[in-house]
């Protein structure tokens, strides 16, 4: 491929340099010196002499003598061709086909918090469908004083909000509950996404059709093949059985929002164009795509998708219902198992971190096994619901490292190990993994998925 | 956008709301809403109840809102033949990766669950689904799967009362209707719970967090390279 003309290098020279023998002793100190912690970068550490000389003249790239496309030649841009790898995947045997089934973003490829709107995951009950904007309509009814219809122009015409949050289907992580099972951060970590929002909020509906303070739920339908519907607690709600929900899940639809705009453009087909129920914070299966109804109840329906499928069994054989907050999670996407590193010397430990409880607090990162850990850097923005990304410079001297991140969002929550979660939700619950994930760092360079049992 | 910022904003749209004395329809309301909602107008309109009807096709686990009509299990027995068999298995066992209709009978499937063996393969209507109605709002909204909400009322009882008699749960009389699938206690029901709240305790432990060496698990040779042939490695981040 191109790499060789964007920048070349001459055979078998490392773009990143290689260290000398003295240099790694140096840093083998410098890591001892840290206590086993990360090793952080030591001043002046990319010194000139341990650098190789480039000496071959530099030639001009094909590009520098030739004229470029014009403008509009590609009316609505795409990547470089060169990035083509950088695509959403499904995995085959996960279901039984592409229609009711999930799709995963590169994160291993994306260097921000937001997903660009051609890479968030997908995922469908009854496949992705094109509704016509200009005849859908948004119905809010139940127990409310005056039920309402609202055209897509209508909510366009509302006061708008727009914010960044995560959206992560609770089932990201799930085939890693039973054991280590897919070797790439892009299906380990991939049923999520980050993006700028856009739409009118909940609240400012239910002040227009005046919501009896009876409702205690609501839900809302899409108008695709599935219909799916899920219920969603407010103050006050309880159980089907009368048992009252905890206030920590009672709060998060003041956030919610109908979304017609997602990073400044129309919502995708993919995610529910032309407008689409989001609850930030909450397991993603109940921010309804291709939102046509919305109702106010005193009580859940108990759909199939909240008794059959987005249910939690734990080992003490009771099915848990409602556990729809997404607490905090965290990931390093560089290095991870989707590339080698390419010799020693500097490179900088990133990844994400999210919790639908609010906003991060502390991302620690760990090179040992989790036996020491060192504070990562928080990248701004860190914000409420949202993907926070985190660095911590790392020097690689050869060894094997086992890295993981940890964590702690601003309610003091802090991401628990594998271990800790398989204590209390056992091997069956497919459902809200959010275990420190463990990435081995091979003496050849390779990175390895792998997990801590014991700790 | 910060809170004062946000309050300051909606005062301003509140006083343009009140100042062109617009028709509003938005009701006096300071319960669960935000109290610093908007206050808007002479947007949207009002819709009547009939109007609504044929949306209004949410079906509550406790029969609230189930439709007049009935089905029986013969009926449905030709219609599951027709339109379900092909993916949930003649006898409801499943067939080509699509979920089954009957797993393990209940007690099997709670013993699975606490000794810890994996029983995900193993749902059905007869151990992880709580409540009748909720079976037909399913049937009737989303099937069947190549075409789905096709199904007449009357159609859909009989699929929903055919699939109970598939999994034992009513016997082969049983007629399907808003009065008689509320009364039907799933085999399931018994297990599902709230029991809500952070369960896992994690500590910010900085330095010396544990003693001896970790365990660490590779993935098992017995579950073969199920994602790397399909990524196509690259040499670059």
């Amino acid at each position: 491929m191109s790499e060789n003309m964007i920048n070349p290098v001459p055979e078998g020279t490392n773009k990143a340099g290689v260290a000398s023998s003295d240099r790694r002793k140096f840093l083998r100190k410098s890591v001892a010196l840290a206590a086993g912690g990360a090793a952080i970068a030591a001043t002046n550490a990319a010194q000139a002499d341990d650098l190789k000389t480039w000496t071959t003249p530099l030639k001009n790239e094909p590009t520098r003598h030739m004229l470029g496309r014009g403008v509009v030649s590609v009316p609505y841009g795409l990547p470089s061709k060169y990035e083509s790898g950088v695509v959403r995947r499904n995995v085959g045997w996960l279901t039984a086909d592409t229609i009711a089934s999930i799709s995963f973003t590169p994160w291993q490829d994306l260097h921000g918090i937001i997903t660009p709107n051609g890479l968030h995951f997908e995922r469908y009950h009854a496949g992705a469908v094109d509704v016509d904007p200009s005849q859908h309509h948004l119905v809010i009814h139940g127990l409310v004083k005056q039920p309402m219809i609202f055209t897509v122009d209508d909510l366009k015409r509302l006061p708008s909000h727009t914010a960044i949050h995560f959206l992560e289907c609770p089932a990201n992580g799930a085939m890693e509950w039973r054991g280590v099972q897919m070797d790439s951060m892009q299906f380990t970590h991939g049923m999520m996404s980050c993006s700028e929002w856009t739409g009118v909020k909940l609240t400012t509906l239910m002040e227009m059709v005046g919501v009896d303070p009876k409702s205690t739920w609501f839900y809302g339908e899409g108008t695709d093949g599935s219909a799916l519907q899920r219920s969603i607690p407010m103050e006050g709600a309880k159980d089907q059985h009368g048992k009252p929900i905890p206030a920590e899940y009672t709060s998060h639809y003041q956030d919610a929002m109908v979304c017609y705009a997602m990073n400044g453009e129309a919502l995708r087909p993919e995610n529910g164009y032309p407008i689409r129920l989001f609850v930030p914070g909450f397991e993603a299966n109940v921010s309804t795509k291709y939102l046509r109804r919305i109702m106010f109840v005193d009580k859940p329906l108990v759909t199939y998708q909240e008794t059959r499928h987005y249910i939690e069994v734990l080992p003490n054989g009771e099915i848990r219902q409602y556990n729809l907050v997404n607490e905090a999670n965290s990931v390093i996407n560089y290095p991870c198992p989707d590339y080698k590193l390419k010799g020693t010397g500097t490179y900088e430990i990133r990844g994400l971190a999210w919790s639908g409880y609010g906003k991060i607090k502390h991302v620690d990162v760990s090179i040992d096994g989790g036996k020491n850990w060192t504070a990562a850097k928080l990248v701004e923005p860190v914000l409420n619901k949202c993907l926070t990304k985190f660095t911590l410079p790392f020097e690689w001297n050869g060894d094997e490292h086992l890295i993981m991140s940890r964590a702690t969002d601003e309610t003091g929550f802090v991401q628990p190990t594998l271990k800790q979660l398989r204590e209390v939700r056992g091997f069956n619950s497919i459902y809200h993994k959010n275990s420190i994930q463990v990435w081995k760092i091979e003496k050849t360079g390779e990175v390895k998925n792998v997990q801590i049992e014991n700790v | 956008m910060s809170k004062s910022k946000m309050s300051k904003l909606n005062l301003g749209l509140a006083a343009i709301a009140v100042a062109l004395t617009l028709s509003s329809n938005a009701f006096a309301f300071d319960t669960a809403a935000d109290k610093e909602a908007p206050k808007v107008s002479g947007v949207g309109m009002k819709i009547t109840d009939a109007a609504i009807k044929p949306w209004d096709i949410s079906y509550f686990y406790d029969g609230t809102n189930l439709p007049d009509g009935k089905g029986t299990v013969s009926a449905g027995e030709k219609i599951y033949n027709k339109d379900c068999a092909m993916c949930h298995g003649d006898f409801g066992e499943g067939a080509h990766g699509y979920p089954k209709m009957v797993g393990d009978p209940v007690d099997q499937f709670e013993a699975s669950a606490k000794a810890g063996v994996d029983a995900v393969g193993n749902r059905g209507i007869n151990n992880t689904w709580g409540n009748a109605p909720t079976l037909m709002d399913e049937i009737h909204r989303h099937m069947p799967f190549y075409a789905p909400g096709t199904l007449t009322v009357d159609e859909a009882y009989s699929a929903t009362c055919y699939v109970l008699n598939l999994a034992n749960i009513v016997d082969e009389n049983f007629v399907c209707d808003k009065e008689s699938l509320p009364k039907i206690v799933m085999p399931g029901e018994k297990l599902y719970t709230t029991n809500l709240g952070s369960d896992t305790h994690n500590i910010r432990c900085m330095k010396d967090c544990y003693k001896g060496t970790p365990a660490v698990v590779q993935k098992a040779a017995s579950i073969g390279d199920v994602s790397v042939g399909k990524v196509e490695k690259r040499d670059t981040h």
